[in-house]
């Protein structure tokens, strides 16, 4: 039997995030860019294949069959694959999955995985009005569910009650996540900073929510290469970052299906990360580094809970206790993460994946010290699906 | 010259105000347009239905076409109940999307243990900002919401429509 192809994550860069004077074909050449510029060894022609993830092109950009319109932009001529995938949030974390079975298989040795969102449309209320067709349009969003807040809102409430969750605790995350991206160069809010009283005293979006507690809405594109263990070697010396797992679940579209006994648990989480650790052969325990979908600071409280980074109700006091920090059993969006470096939808897990990707290779700008394997994990719509990828330094044997 | 036209010509002049049905916030009710319209129609009548699997008896919502537990095609409509408890709420005071008022006021409604519906989002109207508590009981309530025209043809007919929200028990 054939030695199996393993694939790997060579490298990535992402545009710059926040409102945005680009068009999102723009922002994907500057990911482009800035993707070349972390690879020196890439070239046009070394790309056979081409996912693009992107949820808001079909309306704000006018652009539904998308792909083409970047192997143009790009000079790629892709003779393996060439689509766009949709999972709003978890869309280019969605196309690294494709990608790394494309390459295990044998059917792509070179895939750019590119997403990006411009949301900032000239009108802005378009955003939160195009809002309404993320959701299940006919029902939930027909009850006035547009942008995610108030949703997340009443996660965090029923956190609160049942697990004793405060908002300092809550606001943790938040400081956190704002010492670690405030030198992010790329980021929407990078050069800030915030300290625990700013967090606390800011306006209120949704009670309980603060403006620190959620993430932007951002204009962005970020672009990574995922390639077969031989071809990675071809173009880059740095250490090889295996793709060891990934796992994604989904059980619903709206309210009525939600899977948890309340809204504070997230079983359909729970499942996916525990396909995604059994696929990579590794558990939580082995995790060095992780990148969650901070998208409100509740999501991270809840995420390190059925993750299996702490116990399920402890998450409000875990993110107090420094645990996240760089110097904590568990650093979590070292890059500032949704929060700080911002939320273009389709470009998250791209995000993500470069962050994980440098620290495993040792040139994070907030290194954690011997990092040897880390997971993305993306949540998409009003938390109707999970996407987690793992991965490591040595490949699944 | 060119600065009349700049000056004449705002938007998208091919559209000359007509209705754009991808925009719409509501769902097209008609028959022409889905087949869970029996659902819209009891809406009309003021009940609050959705379809149950004859061959495995599941209830399932929103309503479908075929049974999610066993693929059945063989459906029928029974109706759902009316009185809901609130788990949770949230009351939005800036930004709700462009056609809902504020303070939009949205609730984590449960249905008790043994019914078929187990908990559902639902939005509260005819409430104030500030008077609903957790705990508290709504019922559910109908309203008319913006009809709109569609082609058959050469005619344009209109789908009138409602929709249903919950609303506090006085």
């Amino acid at each position: 039997m054939a030695q199996k192809r393993n694939a790997v994550i060579v490298g990535g860069g992402t545009s710059k995030f926040g409102v945005r004077q680009a068009h999102l074909l723009d922002m994907i050449q500057e990911a482009m860019r800035a993707c070349a510029d972390d690879i020196p060894g890439l070239k046009p022609v070394d790309i056979d294949g081409l996912i693009v993830a992107t949820t808001m092109a079909g309306r704000h950009s006018s652009a539904l069959n998308t792909a083409p319109l970047v192997v143009q932009r790009l000079g790629l001529s892709p003779t393996s694959i060439c689509i766009r995938v949709d999972t709003l949030c978890a869309g280019s974390n969605s196309a690294i999955i494709v990608a790394k079975g494309l390459i295990e298989s044998g059917i792509a040795d070179v895939i750019l995985v590119t997403g990006g969102e411009k949301v900032y449309m000239p009108q802005r209320w378009e955003t939160n009005y195009t809002q309404l067709a993320v959701n299940d349009h006919d029902w939930d969003s027909a009850m006035g569910l547009g942008v995610p807040p108030p949703f997340f809102a009443m996660i965090a409430k029923m956190h609160m009650k049942r697990y004793g969750t405060t908002k300092e605790q809550m606001a943790h995350v938040s400081v956190t996540n704002y010492n670690y991206g405030t030198d992010s160069p790329n980021g929407h809010f990078g050069g800030r900073t915030l300290t625990m009283e700013q967090a606390l005293e800011a306006r209120i979006i949704a009670d309980p929510f603060g403006l620190y507690d959620c993430c932007p809405l951002s204009d962005g594109a970020s672009a990574v290469i995922i390639a077969s263990e031989e071809r990675a070697k071809a173009m880059s010396n740095r250490p090889l970052v295996y793709l060891r797992g990934t796992g994604q679940h989904a059980t619903h579209s709206m309210s009525a299906g939600w899977p948890g006994d309340t809204l504070a648990e997230w079983p359909h989480l729970k499942k996916a990360g525990e396909v995604a650790f059994k696929n990579a052969k590794l558990t939580p325990k082995d995790m060095d580094v992780i990148q969650t979908h901070d998208c409100f600071t509740i999501s991270e409280v809840i995420e390190l809970e059925e993750l299996g980074f702490c116990k399920k109700g402890e998450g409000g006091a875990f993110v107090a206790s420094g645990e996240i920090g760089i110097k904590g059993s568990i650093p979590t969006n070292t890059d500032g993460g949704l929060l700080v470096y911002g939320h273009p939808f389709g470009a998250s897990g791209a995000r993500q994946a470069i962050e994980i990707c440098k620290q495993l290779q040792g040139r994070a700008i907030h290194q954690v010290k011997d990092a040897a394997f880390g997971l993305t994990h993306n949540l998409s719509g009003t938390c109707a699906q999970h996407t987690v990828v793992v991965y490591g330094k040595e490949p699944v044997k | 010259m060119a600065e009349l036209q700049k000056a004449e010509i705002v938007g998208t002049p091919a559209l000359d105000g007509q209705y754009i049905g991808e925009m719409d916030i509501w769902p097209f009710e008609a028959p022409e347009f889905n087949r869970i319209y029996p659902f819209y129609d009891n809406l009309r009548a003021g009940k609050f239905t959705t379809t149950k699997c004859k061959k495995c008896g599941h209830i399932t919502f929103p309503p479908q076409v075929i049974c999610p537990k066993c693929w059945a095609e063989e459906l029928e409509w029974v109706e759902l109940p009316k009185m809901a408890k609130v788990v949770t709420l949230t009351e939005t005071q800036a930004g709700a999307p462009l056609g809902f008022e504020s303070p939009l006021i949205i609730a984590w409604l449960t249905f008790g243990d043994k019914g078929p519906l187990k908990h559902l989002l639902g939005r509260i109207i005819h409430c104030k900002e500030g008077e609903l508590k957790e705990g508290d009981e709504v019922k559910f309530v109908t309203f008319s919401v913006p009809a709109h025209p569609f082609e058959v043809k050469k005619d344009t007919k209109v789908s009138d429509r409602v929709y249903y929200a919950f609303e506090p028990v006085k």
